[in-house]
């Protein structure tokens, strides 16, 4: 997803919910996340822009409660809970997404294969 | 009706209206259009030349400025690309004043307006001179302009030497020709219509030498010219005006092409993934970060001041210290030597015995400065900071003499080696003081020996004032056991610490500064700044370490007589014996007066020098 900085981005999202599933003092996501403006986006497999430091699903455990709720390897998380995961370090993002008080985490993810689809519809309208 | 249709299906996708018209009118109809539409291409066509032919300007336009044609170029089919000759040192920007200002002193003035002009001419010619990828012919005769340029400068050099020694101005204004800011953006045809006038207005015409590589000369051998000599009409001592421009005017050109890249703030660590499944920890921190130094090793410092009782401005001076220092390998370090030395005062009765340990302790910082006794480099540039009043610019071992001063709760207990070095080098200033407490190490003699800044008197002067005593105290708290030494011998030093504390505070934050600005060279000679953090790391040891002998030591008589006798140098290390009997004081039972035996004395200087 590239963008111009400066002016607005548009992105097709998709809303996923993800239910954490409580394992005794453990809430459990099923999936790594990769990426953050403190890391090195050229080593990121997953994004197209190697420049891109965003925040990316690097591995979702099978049956675990992400990829229950839709959410797939390489998608890239741009919001959690309405907070912006475009612009945040590694570490903000796991606290965000690790929220022990919050059972539910609501992402808006942005995957390749969305815009895709989309941008199909729209040709063929 | 059927033929209509035809034509209509035929012609190009027009829709046309088959109505109750004639074949004719259908006909006409289409020809009209299809004309509309010609002169629609031929619009459309002439308005793509007109952009093309702009796009060539654009691009040679380009060319001429970058030396390279860009891709974009549009070339037809048998078209060859144009030869592009690019502008060299084309535009510049004459020094003002010297052109502007003529009419104070006509002569004089004008002169140096031409030579400033020339200057310029001359580097131009000097970069068409050294441009790759001439032909022969070209080549020639570029530089025998150049040569001729050279000769004008020198000749206008001379004018304007001689006009300058007519006028009482002995030397070259140095900064007459502080031109070369910016070039703006004149054109060529500017600079050219300058030369022009140049060339006729000077009527030189210089037969062609032989071409040389010594054309070229290096604009630094121009500027190592001593700035003067002796009046004549040679060239040399011209020179100094000459080599104003050029290398200045190459090295903004180098900035400009290349302009650093700024770091970014946040540095990137690799990529690493985080599994979700676990809760947050913060145990991620890459290790570049910088957030990783402070925040471990501030509180430990601030629950031994809170311990001691002390006014906590030593913590800040420590963060302070702290926040310039951000390599996070000091962090572990300085741990690591803290615990040490908390370790040594019960384990090492001798402070000779630990030398293994010592060296470790050293070991550290000896690779940071090469200068084992860090301390004293403390001292050492705090004192350089030039403060006469005895200890507001000393701070780091200030701090650290007080705190410990206020860490003997009782005002009579104090850290007694700092008073003892004043009063031998000053002791006018301490009239109070026993001469008895004079300890002989302090004579000057060991002083220079222990200290590696001969070379500077002024620093050593300072050092004797406000820090020698410090610079041991610390020097041996650090690299020996701790010696704390809380020998004070009078209430006064006591008040006087107390009143030295606000004035350290307000010079904590200064002194860096004050640091770097006054000594830059011996900063460097010994890199390892206060600033690195081994001040709160200093502190700390020797504050837990006074803490903790003052539990497990019983309490010591001490003798001054005997340190006058033969020691130089005052360890109190733990287990040493050579009590001080000071004085009514002292009951501090931590701390003793090691006395040095002149052998030791010995060993221990010869280990300073080595260390150097």
């Amino acid at each position: 997803m590239s963008f111009i900085p400066g002016q607005p981005v548009t992105a097709v999202v998709q809303r996923i919910e993800i239910l954490k599933l409580r394992d005794g003092d453990n809430l459990i996501l099923g999936f790594s996340i990769g990426g953050g403006i403190d890391q090195d986006p050229s080593q990121n497999p997953f994004s197209e822009d190697k420049a891109d430091k965003g925040i990316y699903v690097t591995r979702v455990s099978e049956g675990g409660p992400a990829e229950v709720a839709g959410l797939r390897v390489g998608d890239k998380i741009m919001q959690v809970n309405g907070w912006d995961m475009t612009m945040v370090t590694h570490d903000q993002a796991r606290k965000r997404l690790t929220k022990k008080k919050e059972d539910v985490v609501r992402l808006l993810i942005s995957r390749k294969s969305l815009e895709e689809v989309v941008r199909q519809s729209m040709m063929q309208r | 009706m059927e033929g209509k249709e035809e034509i209509s299906d035929t012609d190009s996708g027009v829709i046309l209206h088959s109505g109750p018209d004639s074949h004719t009118t259908m006909m006409k109809d289409v020809k009209t259009h299809t004309r509309v539409m010609k002169l629609k291409q031929q619009s459309l066509e002439d308005r793509l030349k007109m952009c093309l032919v702009e796009l060539k300007k654009l691009c040679i336009r380009e060319a001429e400025l970058t030396g390279h044609l860009s891709s974009v170029y549009p070339l037809l089919p048998g078209e060859k690309p144009p030869q592009i000759r690019r502008r060299i040192g084309a535009a510049f920007k004459l020094d003002e004043p010297s052109i502007l200002h003529r009419t104070e002193n006509s002569a004089l003035s004008s002169v140096e307006a031409d030579l400033a002009l020339q200057q310029q001419i001359y580097v131009a010619a000097q970069r068409l001179c050294q441009e790759e990828h001439l032909s022969k012919g070209v080549k020639r005769s570029r530089l025998q302009q150049y040569q001729r340029e050279e000769r004008k400068l020198k000749d206008l050099q001379e004018a304007v030497f001689r006009l300058r020694l007519e006028h009482g101005r002995s030397s070259p204004r140095p900064g007459i020709i502080t031109q070369r800011g910016a070039s703006d953006d004149s054109s060529l045809s500017d600079s050219a219509v300058l030369e022009e006038d140049e060339l006729s207005s000077q009527l030189s015409s210089e037969p062609p030498s032989a071409p040389a590589v010594d054309f070229y000369p290096p604009p630094i051998v121009i500027s190592h010219v001593a700035p003067h000599a002796p009046v004549g009409p040679s060239y040399r001592p011209l020179q100094p005006l000459s080599y104003q421009t050029p290398p200045q005017s190459l090295e903004s050109l180098h900035t400009c092409q290349s302009p650093e890249n700024d770091p970014a703030p946040i540095q990137n660590s690799p990529w690493t993934e985080s599994s979700l499944d676990q809760p947050y920890q913060k145990m991620k921190r890459s290790p570049s970060v910088k957030s990783s130094p402070s925040t471990p090793t501030l509180p430990s410092i601030e629950v031994c001041l809170a311990d001691a009782g002390i006014p906590l401005q030593i913590p800040t001076h420590a963060a302070l210290k702290h926040t310039q220092s951000c390599s996070a390998p000091s962090t572990p370090e300085m741990h690591l030597r803290r615990r040490q030395s908390l370790r040594l005062p019960i384990t090492e009765p001798n402070h000779y015995q630990p030398e293994p340990v010592r060296g470790r302790l050293k070991g550290p910082r000896r690779r940071l400065t090469e200068f084992a006794v860090s301390s004293s480099d403390y001292s050492q540039m705090r004192l350089n900071v030039g403060n006469p009043v005895y200890y507001s610019s000393s701070e780091d071992s200030n701090s650290e003499h007080s705190f410990q001063s206020y860490a003997s709760s009782p005002c009579q207990e104090h850290p007694g080696e700092l008073p003892w070095t004043h009063q031998s080098q000053y002791g006018y200033q301490y009239a109070s003081l026993a001469d008895n407490q004079v300890p002989q190490r302090c004579s000057p003699t060991h002083f220079y020996k222990n200290t590696q800044y001969q070379s500077s008197p002024s620093f050593t002067r300072g050092y004797i004032e406000d820090g020698w005593g410090h610079a041991l105290e610390m020097d041996s708290g650090r690299s020996y056991v701790n010696h704390q030494a809380p020998v004070y011998s009078s209430n006064g030093h006591y008040e006087y610490y107390c009143e030295a504390l606000p004035s350290q505070q307000r010079s904590c934050r200064l002194l860096p500064a004050h640091v770097k600005l006054s000594r830059a060279p011996s900063l460097r000679e010994y890199p390892h700044h206060p600033s690195r953090g081994l001040p709160r790391q200093v502190v700390s040891e020797e504050l837990k370490s006074w803490h903790q002998r003052s539990q497990f030591r019983p309490p010591r008589p001490q003798s001054l007589d005997r340190n006058r006798q033969g020691a130089l140098r005052i360890r109190n290390v733990p287990g040493q014996e050579s009590p001080l009997s000071l004085s009514q004081h002292h009951r501090y039972q931590e701390q003793q007066v090691v006395l040095r035996t002149p052998d030791r004395l010995y060993e221990d200087e010869s280990e300073v020098a080595s260390q150097v």
